[in-house]
C-alpha cells in the first residue's frame, strides 16, 4: 500500500516536472540568477549539482552564499533590514516572526506552485513555518529533540536507557570515565539562541518555566536557576571543545565514539548510522528525551525576500525556486543520499524505502518524541534578542567567568523589559 | 669558548624564530591539498595523496570569485586615488616651506588613530541614507581616506630624501615648479614612491572591519569571503578554507620583494635625512 | 630655492579637503547618531540626548569590554616589543650578512599576510583535536587542550598571533637600525671587556631610543585594531572573556541586535579616548625628541 502511492507520489513528481521543464521554454519564470543566503547544509550542496535543471525549469540559475548558523542570522537581519539584496532567505523558528512582522519575506503560498504540494510536508514544520496564519517558508530540515545513546555501553554497565531525568543524570555520572575516552554526555555551550541557549530550554520548560506573562517578564524563577544549575552541572560530563561549541562539537564528539549519551536534534539520528561520519553505527538507540524535559521543536526553511524582489515576477522566480528546492524529487534525492536530516515530505518520510534505509527503530522513536515536542522559546519578533542575550550570558556562566545565576537572570529580565518598553512606543 | 656557547644558543633561538614562520605557513599549504580524512587526524600526517579538490571547489565557486574582482577593483582604485591626490601633497609638505606643513603632517598622522568602528559606524548610516550602502564606489571613497593618509605619510620622507641640488640645477635650466615635480621629483624619488604605493595597497588589500561592516553582498571583499568560510560550522571543510586562505594571501606577499627593500632603504638612509 | 609659486596650494588644498570631508563628516555623523535612538532597521529616530552614553555607564559588558581593550594593548604592546628587540639583537651578532638579510625578508612575511588569514592559520594550528601547535602539549597529557575555549588562556593566545605579526616585523626594523649605528663606540666597548648585553643595554639601545620610543608608538596604534584577529579566533568569547572594545560596539550594532546608536556612543567614546592620548603621547614624544 505504502509502497503503491510513495510510487504514485514519485512518478507524479517526474511527470509534473518533465511538464514543467517542457513549459519552461515557452516563457521563462525567471529574468535574472537568483542570490540566496543560506546555511552550510548536505541538501543544499547536493541542490546546487542540478543547477542546470532548475536553469532549465526557470530560465536562470541561482547561487547561495553560505554562513554559519549564528553569523547567517546575523547577516541576514542586517541585510533584510537595510538593503535587501537576496532575493531568498534561509529562515528559521527563531526569526520567522521577526522577518514575517517586518515584511521582509512575502507570504510564501501566494507564490508556492500548487503542483509541488506544500501539505504533503510534515505538520509539525508546517506549523513553525506559520506566522499569524500565513506560511512563510518551505522546509529544509526540522524536528524534535531524541535521546541518543550507546547501546554497547549502556548493556556493558547493565543499563536501560533512562526515562526520568534524574535517571539521565545518575547514568551521565555512572557512564562517565574520560581515562578510557568516554564523556557521560555532551552540550551545547556556545553562545546563540539556537546554540546554548537551545539545549538549555529543555530543562528550563521542563521545570515549568515560562518566559513571559503577558508584557511581564516571568523567566526570572526558580525554574530557571534549577535549570542552568542543572546545565551547568552537566558541562562536568562534557568533552572539551563543547564549551564554546555547538551541535557540530557535541555530534561530533558523539560520532566519534567519546561520548555515551546525549539529547540533541533528530537529524543526529541518521548521521549516526552514516558511515562516512559516524564511528559508533551499529552502536546506537533512540529514545524520547527522559521526562519531564521538552523536545525543542524546530523548522528551517527557504523564504521569498521582499525588498530584492520588488514585483510579482520576481517573486514568483523565488518562489518557483523554493518549491523545487523543496520538491519531492529533490528530497527523494536527499534520501537516495542518505541525508536523513534532510527530508520533510510525509511522503518521503513514511515510504518503504525509508524504512528499510534508517530501520523501524527510528521511526518508532520519532513518533514517541512527537508527542513531547515544544515550541520553548518565546514566540516573538525580539526572540532573537532576548535569546542571544542569554546566550551571552549562559556562555559566561559555562566559561566560569561568571557564577551568579539569579543575578544574571536580573539582569536579563531588566533587557527584557527594555525590549518590551522600546516596542510600545 | 663561552661566547661559542652563547653564540649557538643565540643561532639556536633566531631558527626557532625562523620555523615558527614557515611551519605554520608550510602546514597551511599542505593541508589545502589535504582531504578532510588526512586533516581530521589525531596526530599530524606529513604524508598523504594530495588532492586537487579544495584548490578547485574555491576557484570554481562564485562568490570568491566576485570577491576577487571586488578586491581588485576596490584597492586598485583606492590606491590609484591615494597615489595621484597624495604624492603631490606629499611633494608640497616636503619641498615647500609652510606654516601648516607640520600640522598637515599631524593631521594625517591622526587618521591614523582613528578607531575604524568609529568611521565604519557613521558611514553605515551615511551610505544607506544616500542609498550606496553595499556598493563599490562607497567602499573606494571610504578606503580613499586610509590610502591618501598612508601615501602622503611615507612620501614625505621620500621626497626629502632626493638631493635639493637636483632640483636647483633643473631650476637653474629654466624648469617650473610642475616640471620639477614631475620631470625630476618623481622619477627621482621613484622606487621609494612606488614602495609607499605598494604599502598602502597591501593595507587595503587586508582590510577587514570597514569591508564587513559596509557590504552584505554585492560588494564583499576577498577577506569578507574568506572568513565567511573559515567560520562555516557545520563537518568544517578544513581543506577548503586551507585554500581560501591561500589564496587570500598570495597577492601581499607578491610584493614582498618591494616592500622589504623598501623598508631597508627607508630605514638605512634615516641617518643623513 | 626661492620662487614664487602657487604649487603648494594647488597640491594640498585639494587633497587636504578631500580628505578633511572623508575624516570629518563621519566622526561629526558619530556623535550626532550616539545621540539618537537610531536603529539598524529603523531609520526614524529621536534624539534622546546623551542617553547612551549614560546607559554605558551602567552596563557592565562595556565595562567589561573597556577593560578587556586596555589589557590587550598593554600585553600586545609589551610582548611586541620585548621579542623585537632581544631577537633583532640575536640576529644582529649571530648571523652573517647573507643569512640575515633572508632571514629578514622571511619575517616581513607574516606582517604581509591578511589578519584574517593569520588568525585562520593560527587557529587550525590551536585546533583543539588536529592543531599542530598544540599536538605536543596533547601527546604529554593525552588530553585534548581548547586554549581559546580556556577564558584564563584565550587572550595570550590570540596576543601569540598578533607577536607573531609585528614583533617579527618589528626585529626586521631593530636589526636595520642596528646596522646603522656607527661602529666605534662599540669596538671602544669591547676593548673595555664589556659584555655583549652590557655594550646593548648601555650603548646600542640609549641611541636608538628615539626610533624605538617611536616604534612602541606605532605599536600602539595598531594594538587597537585587534577586530580581524579577535572575530576569527574567538568572536570575543569565551563569554566576554576577549570582548574589546571594537568588537563589543559591533556586536551591539550588528549581531545581536541593530541598536546603531548605542554602538556609535561606543565608538565616539573610544574615539576621543585615543585621540586624547595620542596627542598627548605624540607631543610628548616629539618634544622628548627635540631636547
Amino acid at each position: 500500500m505504502r509502497l503503491a502511492t510513495s510510487l504514485a507520489a514519485l512518478s507524479g513528481a517526474l511527470i509534473l516536472s518533465a511538464g514543467l521543464a517542457g513549459s519552461a521554454r515557452a516563457e521563462a519564470v525567471c529574468s535574472h540568477d537568483l542570490r540566496v543566503l543560506a546555511q552550510p547544509r548536505d541538501g543544499l550542496t547536493l541542490l546546487e549539482k542540478y543547477k542546470d535543471e532548475f536553469k532549465k525549469l526557470a530560465g536562470a540559475s541561482f547561487d547561495i552564499d553560505y554562513l554559519n548558523e549564528n553569523d547567517r542570522r546575523a547577516k541576514s537581519r542586517a541585510d533584510a533590514s537595510t538593503v535587501g539584496k537576496y532575493n531568498v532567505y534561509y529562515i528559521d523558528e527563531a526569526n520567522v516572526a521577526l522577518f514575517a512582522s517586518s515584511k521582509w519575506v512575502a507570504p510564501l503560498l501566494d507564490y508556492y506552485p500548487k503542483e509541488y504540494d506544500y501539505a504533503d510536508f510534515d505538520p509539525g514544520r508546517q506549523k513553525v513555518a506559520t506566522y499569524e496564519g500565513k506560511v512563510y517558508f518551505a522546509p529544509l530540515t526540522g524536528g524534535g529533540d531524541l535521546l541518543v545513546y550507546r547501546k554497547d555501553l549502556l548493556d556493558k554497565a547493565g543499563m536501560k536507557p533512562p526515562t526520568t531525568l534524574d535517571e539521565f543524570i545518575a547514568d551521565v555520572k555512572k557512564l562517565h570515565d574520560p581515562d578510557h575516552g568516554v564523556y557521560g554526555i555532551a552540550l551545547r555551550g556556545q553562545r546563540g539562541s539556537g546554540a546554548n541557549v537551545w539545549r538549555w530550554m529543555p530543562y528550563f520548560r521542563g521545570f515549568g518555566g515560562q518566559w513571559f506573562d503577558g508584557n511581564t517578564p516571568a523567566f526570572d524563577s526558580d525554574a530557571a536557576v534549577k535549570a542552568t544549575q542543572v546545565y551547568l552541572d552537566l558541562f562536568k560530563y562534557s568533552p572539551p571543545g563543547t564549551k564554546t561549541g555547538s551541535w557540530d562539537e557535541s555530534t561530533g564528539a558523539f560520532l566519534s565514539g567519546e561520548v555515551a549519551m546525549l539529547i540533541e536534534s533528530t537529524p543526529l539520528a541518521g548521521e549516526a548510522i552514516d558511515p562516512k561520519v559516524s564511528k559508533v553505527v551499529g552502536k546506537v538507540g533512540y529514545a524520547p528525551p527522559p521526562s519531564p524535559l521538552t523536545g525543542g521543536g524546530y523548522a528551517h526553511g527557504l523564504a521569498i525576500g521582499a525588498k530584492a524582489n520588488k514585483d510579482e515576477a520576481s517573486k514568483k522566480c523565488a518562489g518557483l525556486f523554493i518549491a523545487w528546492a523543496t520538491s519531492k524529487e529533490n528530497e527523494k534525492r536527499r534520501l537516495d543520499a542518505d541525508q536523513f536530516g534532510e527530508l520533510n515530505r510525509s511522503s518521503v518520510m513514511t515510504s518503504d524505502e525509508f524504512n528499510q534505509k534508517f530501520g523501524a527503530d527510528l521511526g518508532k522513536a520519532l513518533a514517541e518524541t512527537a508527542k513531547v515536542t515544544a515550541v520553548n522559546f518565546w514566540q516573538d519578533p525580539e526572540w532573537p534578542n532576548l535569546g542571544d542575550h542569554w546566550g551571552i550570558e549562559l556562555e559566561e556562566l559555562i566559561a566560569g567567568t561568571r557564577t551568579d545565576i539569579k543575578g544574571s537572570l536580573d539582569e536579563l529580565r531588566d533587557y527584557a523589559k527594555q525590549l518590551v518598553a522600546n516596542r510600545k512606543s | 669558548m663561552a661566547r661559542n656557547v652563547s653564540k649557538t644558543i643565540g643561532r639556536g633561538v633566531v631558527a626557532i624564530a625562523a620555523l615558527l614562520v614557515i611551519i605554520p605557513l608550510f602546514w597551511t599549504l599542505l593541508s589545502a591539498f589535504k582531504n578532510r580524512v588526512d586533516i581530521v587526524t589525531p596526530t599530524p600526517m606529513l604524508f598523504f595523496t594530495p588532492t586537487l579538490d579544495n584548490v578547485l571547489y574555491v576557484l570554481e565557486r562564485e562568490s570568491v570569485r566576485a570577491g576577487l574582482i571586488n578586491s581588485i577593483i576596490v584597492s586598485g582604485c583606492s590606491v590609484l586615488i591615494g597615489a595621484i591626490f597624495g604624492l603631490p601633497c606629499a611633494y608640497a609638505v616636503a619641498r615647500y616651506p609652510m606654516r601648516v606643513a607640520d600640522d598637515i603632517q599631524f593631521f594625517v598622522l591622526s587618521l591614523r588613530f582613528l578607531p575604524p568602528v568609529a568611521i565604519a559606524i557613521p558611514l553605515i548610516v551615511i551610505w544607506l541614507d544616500v542609498g550606496l550602502y553595499d556598493s563599490r564606489i562607497a567602499l573606494i571613497v571610504t578606503y580613499s581616506l586610509l590610502t591618501l593618509s598612508t601615501t602622503i605619510w611615507l612620501a614625505i620622507p621620500a621626497f626629502k630624501r632626493v638631493p635639493q641640488e637636483i632640483e636647483e640645477a633643473a631650476f637653474v635650466d629654466g624648469y617650473g615648479p610642475y616640471a620639477i615635480f614631475f620631470l625630476i621629483a618623481l622619477p627621482a624619488a621613484a622606487k621609494s614612491l612606488i614602495g609607499a604605493i605598494v604599502f598602502s595597497f597591501v593595507l587595503v588589500w587586508n582590510e577587514f572591519l570597514i569591508a564587513l561592516m559596509l557590504t552584505t553582498s554585492d560588494a564583499k571583499t576577498l577577506p569578507i569571503v574568506a572568513s565567511e568560510m573559515t567560520q562555516l560550522g557545520r563537518d568544517v571543510p578544513w581543506g577548503i578554507l586551507n585554500a581560501s586562505v591561500i589564496l587570500l594571501s598570495l597577492p601581499p606577499l607578491l610584493f614582498l620583494g618591494v616592500l622589504s627593500s623598501f623598508l631597508s632603504s627607508a630605514l638605512k638612509t634615516r641617518k643623513q635625512g | 630655492m626661492k620662487i614664487r609659486t602657487k604649487l603648494p596650494i594647488v597640491f594640498t588644498a585639494p587633497t587636504m579637503a578631500a580628505l578633511a570631508v572623508l575624516a570629518f563628516v563621519p566622526t561629526i555623523d558619530a556623535i550626532n547618531i550616539a545621540l539618537q535612538n537610531r536603529d539598524l532597521s529603523n531609520p526614524d529616530s529621536l534624539y534622546v540626548g546623551f542617553a547612551n552614553f549614560r546607559a554605558l555607564i551602567d552596563d557592565p559588558r562595556f565595562l567589561n569590554s573597556v577593560s578587556v581593550s586596555v589589557a590587550w594593548e598593554i600585553l600586545t604592546v609589551a610582548a611586541t616589543m620585548l621579542v623585537a628587540v632581544p631577537l633583532a639583537i640575536l640576529l644582529f651578532e649571530t648571523t652573517p650578512p647573507a643569512v640575515r638579510n633572508g632571514l629578514c625578508v622571511l619575517f616581513i612575511v607574516p606582517a604581509l599576510l591578511p589578519r584574517v588569514s593569520a588568525a585562520f592559520v593560527w587557529r587550525f594550528a590551536f585546533h583543539p583535536l588536529f592543531g599542530l601547535a598544540v599536538y605536543p602539549l596533547r601527546l604529554i597529557t593525552g588530553q585534548p587542550i581548547d586554549l581559546l575555549a580556556n577564558p584564563h588562556t584565550a587572550m595570550f593566545t590570540v596576543a601569540i598571533v598578533d607577536v607573531w605579526q609585528w614583533g617579527l616585523l618589528f626585529a626586521v626594523i631593530v636589526v636595520k637600525l642596528l646596522e646603522t649605528l656607527p661602529r666605534q663606540p662599540f669596538e671602544a666597548a669591547k676593548l673595555d671587556h664589556a659584555r655583549t648585553w652590557e655594550i646593548y643595554a648601555y650603548i646600542a639601545i640609549p641611541m636608538l631610543q628615539a626610533p624605538l620610543i617611536s616604534l612602541v608608538f606605532v605599536k600602539m596604534v595598531e594594538s587597537l585594531r585587534a577586530f580581524d584577529l579577535i572575530y576569527v579566533m574567538t568572536r570575543g568569547g569565551p563569554g566576554i572573556a576577549t570582548e574589546t572594545l571594537d568588537m563589543y560596539a559591533f556586536s551591539q550594532g550588528f549581531i545581536e541586535s541593530g541598536r546603531i546608536s548605542y554602538a556609535s556612543s561606543m565608538a565616539v567614546l573610544m574615539m576621543a579616548a585615543t585621540t586624547i592620548a595620542f596627542t598627548v603621547l605624540w607631543r610628548w614624544a616629539r618634544r622628548w625628541r627635540e631636547t
